[in-house]
């Protein structure tokens, strides 16, 4: 296909840079096996003079991180199956079926995520004690604590992103609308359409969805934190901030940490990038 | 094959008049989509909504969060954050910020996705070596980073050291630190840019080069006149999702260089409202410096809207 | 205009009440019997270890208390703020909050706090006074100090010793001579060790106890601003001749929280201002430094000797549907047994005098030597709106530090916006 030193080019060219990509990798992992001594060492060294396996060990005692595991797990699955399942709909919607109003639908999922974070936290918190019906709270959401410190503010605030139904309707965007046609000839309701024609050749979007939600949700912190007051509701993002506290941080704890949380997304991701491969549009069209 | 790059390209919805049975087949499309609409509209609306309204409302009160008490103050609070030279400062901190990160990330990232597409020993490694910077907790290899910065301990003014240069003090250098910030985050940014650039190739179709190739176009025509026109729907997603992110920047720029920088060099919007709302507690104050933030977004996105000739749009 | 003003504050009232503050809980009168569930949120306690010592300890306050349960949500100092902020905006605080030094004046002035049933005097008895001062809030008792956080000097004594001095400064003249004297650089003019290091601690820490040392005060007694005295000017005056003038160090050369630890544990810092915990710091990564008595301690001193005091206090929310209780939890968290086991966790100061003698203070030389000089010690705060203020500081001494304003100037603008920022209220 290729001639031979463009190929070799091409793999220094990436190697350098893939190298360059995970150099902070290198460093965390070489310091998560660090002796204090070590890491406090001047002139600082590259490598561990001593290398202290049991740091691993010694950080997943410093907190009950097989709960948390637990928790990021289930968490982080449900709002990819949710984001997936509920932000294609509506990206289809609003890529494929004309109504009126839908160019102010979709500046409007635009402008929700046009708040940051800090702002709307405080509102969001509030909205989840005043679940009307639950945590002992009447038709109003007065009097318990509706939402908090359950699984449903762990899950369903977070399930659907903007930003997947953005990138979805990105996707469906750009397939041919013979595809529809066709199948529209044959009978098939807009429902049918969207599950059996047009989402199998977008795959690699519901790929990208699946894995960035899947990865935000296991490395968030600041909400499962706020809203929880149970240490059996905590995630793994909040064991990890004990290493770091007001006047000291564990470094070597951190580090190690930080590698093994690393480790089940690195997995997550060679497995999801099978899916792009070219072939699934073209095969489509054909 | 022109065709079907006409066929992708533009928009997908006949305008034309349509025959009766066809307004009736739109009625019953029309039901379908707002019937798969429904949850998410629900849903972004209770969560993401109500809070955006509860901003824009408080930004024109003056509600204590502590005492309990809310008062009406009309534009006080814009006229109060457009007197703080902090916050005007940390504008243009946002807007640099973001002018080199954005576009350099992007760039950098859709090559690498053109690269990373083809038949490659090693492939699904490169390209997670790529991803891994996405993947992995801000705060943690945010410290990281820092680390490697420390101007006495750290790798970078070691490996300087061995070349005979004596290296700045990086993240504690007014001069230095915003180039270190947005050097960390062109590096954070790259992969999750290559990964939507990685989904849209897969969308087009393979015979379009095949086509190329029989013409004699060179690589990096071929980039240009097919990749580059094809990939605007995700160059679109992808140009507003990262200035979204730019603008809103906060836990990097925060680990990195805390408390807004040496001398307040590296402070952002967001640090500011984060700081306003909770180390200061006046939430209102912060609402109304999260709406100059919602101003810059919106504008900007429907320039970019306007841009893109909105051929992304039916 | 008047429509519109109606019908905005009608669409916040009514954002505000769905999101559910708008109606107060039922029954949200408070019982005075020591009984009920009370939920205590705590920044201190972290992790396995912390957890383990306060369930212990809360073992014992269920024996002595049975009526009384207690739910804790822990929580780390960084993310104390929002934590606070969110259960206090939805209308269901914590009935035991556990704040910082400086905090007491804001959230009392407000009346978020319930004043808690002590003395000043008689508390003054058996805590250290100075430690007392910060729970204090017109007059009344608000909270009471679990564990503080000092800042004063340290130094190597061998390096002193190799530059034939014998013995620790006594004011900033001294100061500013040992700097440069102990101050190394390399051929290239790179400093390898800094004579005084004034930046591995909080600058806006390490600014204040110079300032008190001077003679000078944060505020006045009638809450305004007086840290641009001239004591103020002179304490940073200070600050700025060690980096700009001296070169005992440079900008930039360290800076708090970083990987390696204080530059003072590695010889590349002969003296610095900084945290009772880097005995800790250095018990871990260069422990041979304490076995061989190579860390000494010095008062930060010119026209008076000036501790930093922080800390960490307990306190009852206002809105705590069981105070007596929720109050009996703090005197039990405040006492000897907790707050002792508390400390000793985090290695830092006991506000108790009776635990000056504790096998863990005589056992710990930075903590012992905290707490002798109590007596020096000064809160930062004082003013309802510090927590707008302190925020500014850092920002303020690092433009002095770097030469674009003069200490005067500086101090001069701060104190403007602090006025501000005090007046609005």
């Amino acid at each position: 296909m290729r001639s031979l030193p463009s190929r070799v080019l091409l793999h220094l060219l990436l190697a350098v840079g893939a190298l360059a990509m995970v150099v902070p990798f290198v460093w965390m992992v070489l310091s998560s096996l660090k002796s204090h001594a070590d890491i406090a060492s001047y002139p600082p060294k590259l490598l561990p003079t001593e290398w202290v396996w049991s740091n691993y060990r010694e950080a997943l005692a410093y907190a009950p991180f097989g709960t948390y595991f637990r928790n990021s797990l289930l968490i982080a699955l449900g709002h990819t199956v949710i984001n997936v399942i509920l932000a294609s709909m509506a990206g289809y919607a609003l890529a494929r079926v004309p109504f009126r109003g839908r160019s102010v639908l979709f500046m409007g999922v635009l402008t929700m995520m046009m708040i940051p974070t800090y702002t709307k936290i405080v509102p969001q918190y509030l909205i989840a004690k005043g679940m009307p019906f639950f945590g002992g709270n009447d038709y109003l959401g007065r009097g318990g604590n509706g939402w908090l410190d359950s699984w449903w503010v762990l899950i369903v605030p977070g399930a659907l992103t903007p930003f997947a139904i953005f990138l979805f309707r990105q996707f469906y965007l750009s397939l041919p609308v013979e595809l529809e046609e066709a199948a529209r000839i044959d009978g098939m309701g807009e429902f049918g359409i969207f599950a059996r024609v047009m989402t199998p050749l977008v795959k690699p979007a519901v790929a990208t969805v699946a894995l960035i939600t899947f990865e935000n949700s296991w490395n968030n912190f600041l909400w499962p934190l706020l809203v929880t007051t149970r240490d059996d509701l905590r995630v793994i993002q909040v064991g990890l901030a004990v290493f770091q506290q007001a006047e000291k941080t564990e470094w070597a704890y951190l580090m190690a940490g930080s590698t093994l949380a690393t480790v089940p997304m690195i997995v997550l991701f060679l497995l999801a990038q099978r899916y792009f491969v070219q072939g699934f549009a073209t095969a489509g069209i054909k | 094959m022109t065709t079907t790059i006409d066929r992708v390209d533009v928009a997908p919805v006949t305008r034309a008049p349509r025959p009766p049975r066809r307004r009736r087949l739109g009625a019953e499309r029309r039901r379908a989509a707002y019937l798969m609409l429904a949850p998410s509209v629900i849903h972004l609306v209770w969560w993401i909504g109500l809070p955006v309204l509860a901003t824009f409302a408080l930004a024109f009160t003056d509600y204590d969060v502590v005492a309990g008490t809310v008062r009406w103050v009309g534009l006080a609070n814009f006229r109060e954050i457009f007197a703080d030279e902090t916050w005007n400062l940390s504008i243009w901190h946002t807007v640099v910020y973001t002018f080199f990160t954005v576009p350099v990330a992007m760039a950098i990232a859709v090559v690498i996705a053109v690269l990373l597409n083809q038949r490659l020993r090693g492939r699904a490694w490169y390209r997670a070596a790529f991803f891994m910077p996405h993947i992995t907790a801000t705060v943690a290899i945010a410290l990281v980073w820092m680390w490697m910065f420390e101007p006495n301990l750290g790798l970078f003014n070691l490996l300087l050291g061995e070349v005979g240069v004596n290296g700045p003090a990086w993240l504690a250098d007014t001069t230095w630190a915003m180039p270190a910030v947005i050097l960390v985050s062109v590096w954070k940014g790259i992969g999750l840019k290559m990964l939507i650039y990685l989904a849209a190739l897969q969308n087009i179709p393979s015979e379009l080069y095949e086509a190329a190739d029989i013409d004699g176009a060179s690589g990096p025509r071929r980039f240009f006149a097919i990749t580059v026109p094809l990939l605007r729907p995700a160059t679109f997603f992808v140009f507003v999702v990262s200035m979204i992110d730019a603008f809103q920047v906060f836990d990097q720029v925060y680990v990195l260089t805390p408390d807004g920088g040496p001398a307040n060099s590296t402070t952002v919007m967001t640090y500011e409202i984060y700081r306003t709302a909770f180390s200061e507690f006046r939430i209102s104050t912060a609402c109304a410096q999260s709406l100059v933030l919602f101003a810059f977004l919106l504008v900007m996105t429907l320039i970019s809207r306007r841009l893109t000739g909105r051929d992304d749009d039916a | 205009m008047g429509k519109t003003r109606v019908l905005a504050a009608a669409l916040v009232t009514a954002l505000l009440a769905t999101a559910g503050c708008g109606g107060p809980a039922p029954g949200g009168k408070g019982d005075d019997k020591e009984a009920g569930t009370i939920r205590l949120l705590t920044p201190i306690f972290e992790g396995t270890d912390g957890k383990k010592v306060l369930e212990e300890q809360l073992k014992a306050f269920k024996d002595s208390h049975p009526k009384v349960t207690v739910e804790v949500d822990y929580t780390s100092y960084s993310k104390l703020n929002e934590k606070l902020t969110t259960s206090i905006a939805s209308g269901r605080p914590y009935d035991v909050m556990l704040m910082g030094v400086g905090w007491i004046p804001p959230f009392a002035a407000k009346g978020a706090l319930t004043p808690l049933d002590e003395q000043k005097g008689e508390l003054s008895q058996r805590f250290y006074e100075r430690a007392v001062d910060p729970g204090v809030y017109d007059g009344k008792v608000y909270g009471l100090p679990i564990m503080l956080d000092t800042r004063f000097g340290l130094y190597r004594k061998d390096l002193f010793a190799e530059a034939g001095l014998s013995g620790p400064p006594r004011n900033f003249a001294e100061l500013r001579e040992y700097g440069r004297k102990l101050t190394k650089r390399d051929a290239g003019g790179k400093l390898t060790r800094a004579g005084l290091d004034i930046l591995s601690n909080d600058l806006r820490q390490t600014f204040l106890p110079l300032l008190w040392a001077n003679g000078g005060d944060l505020f006045t007694a009638d809450g305004k601003p007086a840290f641009n005295s001239e004591a103020g000017v002179g304490a940073l005056q200070f600050m700025t001749d060690v980096v700009r003038t001296d070169r005992s160090e440079d900008f930039g050369f360290t800076q708090p929280g970083v990987a390696g630890g204080p530059p003072l544990a590695q010889g590349r810092a002969a003296m610095m201002i900084g945290h009772n915990n880097v005995w800790q710091a250095i018990q871990e990564t260069a422990p041979d430094l304490i076995k061989q008595d190579k860390i000494g301690f010095f008062m930060i001193a010119n026209e008076r000797p000036a501790l930093f005091q922080g800390g960490t206090i307990g306190t009852v929310s206002a809105k705590s549907a069981h105070p007596a209780a929720a109050k009996a939890l703090v005197t039990f968290l405040a006492s000897e047994k907790t707050s002792l086991a508390a400390n000793e966790q985090r290695g830092n100061v006991p506000a108790l005098k009776s635990l000056a003698t504790s096998e863990y203070v005589t056992g710990n030389k930075a903590v012992q030597f905290a707490m002798e000089n109590m007596g020096s010690a000064y809160s930062e705060g004082g003013v309802p709106a510090w927590l707008e203020i302190r925020g500014d500081f850092k920002a303020t001494i690092e433009s002095a530090l770097l030469g674009k304003k003069t200490p005067k100037q500086a101090l001069d603008e701060l104190a403007a916006t602090a006025q501000s920022a005090i007046a609005k209220g």
